[in-house]
């Protein structure tokens, strides 16, 4: 007997909807929503990395990119809600473009050619005021409403980010049983391999790089509702590298991994601020020993327990409930 | 007098690259070594620069002595990430990119180290090196600057040798080319990676010196620095020596002279466009070996 493989999924989803019911300071809340967009920024590295082994750090500049786009839609001409996020997702894919010509370099020099490309809009976001308020940031940003109902409150935006939240889970996991993400799995083993059997490989690979961008992009302009302030400081490459950080603490290539890093790295330092000057080489330390799972990540070491558990229990029922045979 | 700016701003932009280059130079063997991309290298300057301005000012302002004890300071640490760290991990088989995020989780740990220890404060470094202006030949050169080309060209001469005619030297290459072959010829390829270690943390240490002399030593000055390095290394093409060299100065030059021309807020993003380009055009760097997956 087998765990059905959505039971956990199941579970994690009820618990993450339970989340506002029990929790009512406005401050954790808000610490939350921040993970639940995270995590959606952290799925969308996990398609990069996980599935098709791109070691990109350029999405921390995607993020910042539908932010600002998002955030000076609303702000300046008053598009609603929804739409706006759509456009940071379309604005951060057609900056996605950008980097058609560099998909071709491998490992290392894409790593840094990615990592590059959020240094310059680091930079332009810091630098061009007229466009993005320079470094005082972007203000005025206004409460979100859907429908002409404000979804501004703490729990109502958190169950916003989180349907959003779900809506590109499901959109991943459909992506990776696709030909598409099988494509990108095989680029991922073997590239030569993979041109051999007719897949296209620039084309696949910017399309990742485009699906990645949109996906960080929307989460993008969730972050410019949330704090509703824009600051250059948010989204220099240490954001790229986080994300990076997300996607394998909770095992490469996992989709639930990637959701349940996020949550540990966005957590991780708000848990451990009761030992002060010591939080940030605890957390150091947590990055360190995590690695040390190998491939597994949290998700795979957290199911490796619960099989053993499972497996344990019905062996025992197994044992309960086999005949004997009279003696 | 626009020659001489033109030389001063040439020679800070060599200054700087020498500074880029040594700490590139640690990041190309350690790849070359162990395929790990060192993101702390960049940490192990910053405890360069605070052991060096330790032992400077223990030792009443003596520059010798702060170069010794930086260098020190990085080599010892490099070696205790390398043991404590990087190798238990590779004894337990994990995927590279785990090696590769540890290295980020070594950087936290040691920047918030480094804040407890040195506090939050810049260090100003005692005048290690005269600051008088020396006047050569009509020019006004900056013996600071001049000081930092030629103790850094001193220090790369140095490795040159040693990688050239010493035993230890001559094993820590042949187990980077070829691990089980060297096995063969009775090297032993861990001794050899320490020594690696050991040897790119002592250059990344007098690079913590001579950066912190020039500005301020700092618990977070290591971070954005080694990330530049590592662009360096990428220009020169990683894993190569003279690249790693080559890399830092054209990479330290280029930041300065876009600085003084193009504009001081955009200076990060010329380097990394001309790191860009490069790339297109050389995908493994200007002295990158094809055919080699590093």
């Amino acid at each position: 007997m087998k765990m059905p493989p959505a039971l956990p999924r199941l579970i994690a989803l009820l618990i993450l909807v339970a989340v506002p019911l029990v929790e009512h300071n406005a401050y954790w809340l808000h610490v939350f929503s921040l993970a639940l967009i995270a995590a959606i920024l952290a799925l969308g590295m996990q398609l990069l990395l996980g599935m098709a082994g791109l070691l990109s750090l350029g999405q921390g500049a995607f993020y910042g990119i539908g932010a600002y786009v998002a955030g000076a839609l609303a702000a300046n001409y008053g598009v609603p809600f929804l739409l706006t996020l759509l456009a940071g997702g379309l604005a951060a894919a057609a900056a996605s473009l950008l980097l058609v010509p560099i998909v071709r370099l491998k490992g290392t020099s894409l790593a840094v050619a990615t990592l590059g490309f959020s240094i310059i809009v680091h930079l332009v976001i810091l630098n061009e005021e007229w466009l993005t308020g320079g470094s005082l940031g972007l203000m005025d940003i206004p409460k979100p409403t859907l429908f002409g109902v404000s979804v501004a409150d703490d729990d109502v935006f958190y169950w916003v980010c989180l349907v959003i939240l779900v809506l590109v889970f499901v959109a991943m996991d459909r992506i990776s049983k696709s030909r598409f993400g099988r494509a990108l799995s095989a680029i991922c083993q073997d590239e030569e391999a993979a041109r051999a059997s007719g897949i296209r490989l620039a084309w696949s690979k910017s399309k990742c790089f485009l699906v990645a961008a949109f996906t960080a992009g929307v989460a993008g302009g969730l972050f410019a509702y949330h704090s509703r302030y824009l600051s250059p400081s948010d989204f220099t490459f240490n954001e790229s590298i986080e994300i990076m950080i997300m996607a394998v603490i909770g095992g490469l290539g996992s989709l639930s991994g990637a959701v349940v890093g996020a949550f540990v790295v966005v957590l991780m330092p708000e848990v451990l601020r009761s030992s002060g000057e010591l939080r940030m080489i605890l957390f150091g330390l947590a990055v360190i020993l995590l690695m040390a799972a190998g491939n597994l990540g949290i998700v795979g070491l957290a199911s490796l327990a619960a099989a053993k558990l499972f497996g344990l229990f019905s062996s025992a029922r197994a044992w309960v409930s086999k005949p004997r045979e009279a003696n | 007098m626009i020659y001489d700016q033109f030389l001063q701003t040439l020679l800070g932009g060599l200054a700087i690259g020498c500074i880029y280059s040594l700490i590139a130079l640690g990041i190309s063997m350690i790849v070359r070594a162990t395929d790990i991309l060192h993101f702390a290298q960049g940490e192990v300057m910053m405890v360069g620069a605070m052991t060096g301005f330790s032992s400077g000012v223990w030792a009443g302002n003596a520059p010798l002595l702060a170069l010794i004890g930086g260098t020190f300071g990085g080599g010892l640490m490099a070696v205790a990430v390398e043991l404590g760290v990087y190798r238990p991990l590779r004894a337990r088989r994990v995927p590279l990119i785990n090696v590769v995020i540890a290295t980020i989780g070594v950087s936290i740990v040691l920047q918030n180290v480094a804040r407890l220890v040195w506090g939050s404060e810049p260090l100003a470094y005692p005048a290690l090196f005269e600051t008088r202006g020396l006047v050569i030949s009509g020019f006004t050169v900056s013996p600071q600057l001049a000081t930092i080309v030629v103790l850094s060209v001193l220090i790369m001469a140095a490795l040159a040798v040693f990688f050239r005619y010493s035993r230890a030297g001559i094993a820590m290459q042949a187990a980077a080319q070829d691990p089980d072959a060297a096995r063969l010829m009775g090297i032993s390829v861990e001794r050899a990676t320490v020594n690696t270690f050991a040897v790119s943390g002592m250059m990344a240490g007098a690079a913590g010196v001579l950066l912190g002399s020039l500005f301020f030593a700092s618990f977070n000055m290591g971070f954005i620095t080694g990330i530049k390095a590592f662009v360096a290394a990428v220009l020169g093409g990683l894993g190569s020596v003279p690249g790693a060299m080559v890399g830092g100065l054209l990479f330290g030059v280029i930041e300065t002279f876009s600085a003084m021309f193009i504009s001081t807020s955009y200076k990060d993003a010329v380097g990394m466009v001309v790191l860009i380009l490069i790339l297109l055009v050389a995908p493994m760097g200007l002295f990158g070996r094809a055919g080699r997956q590093v």
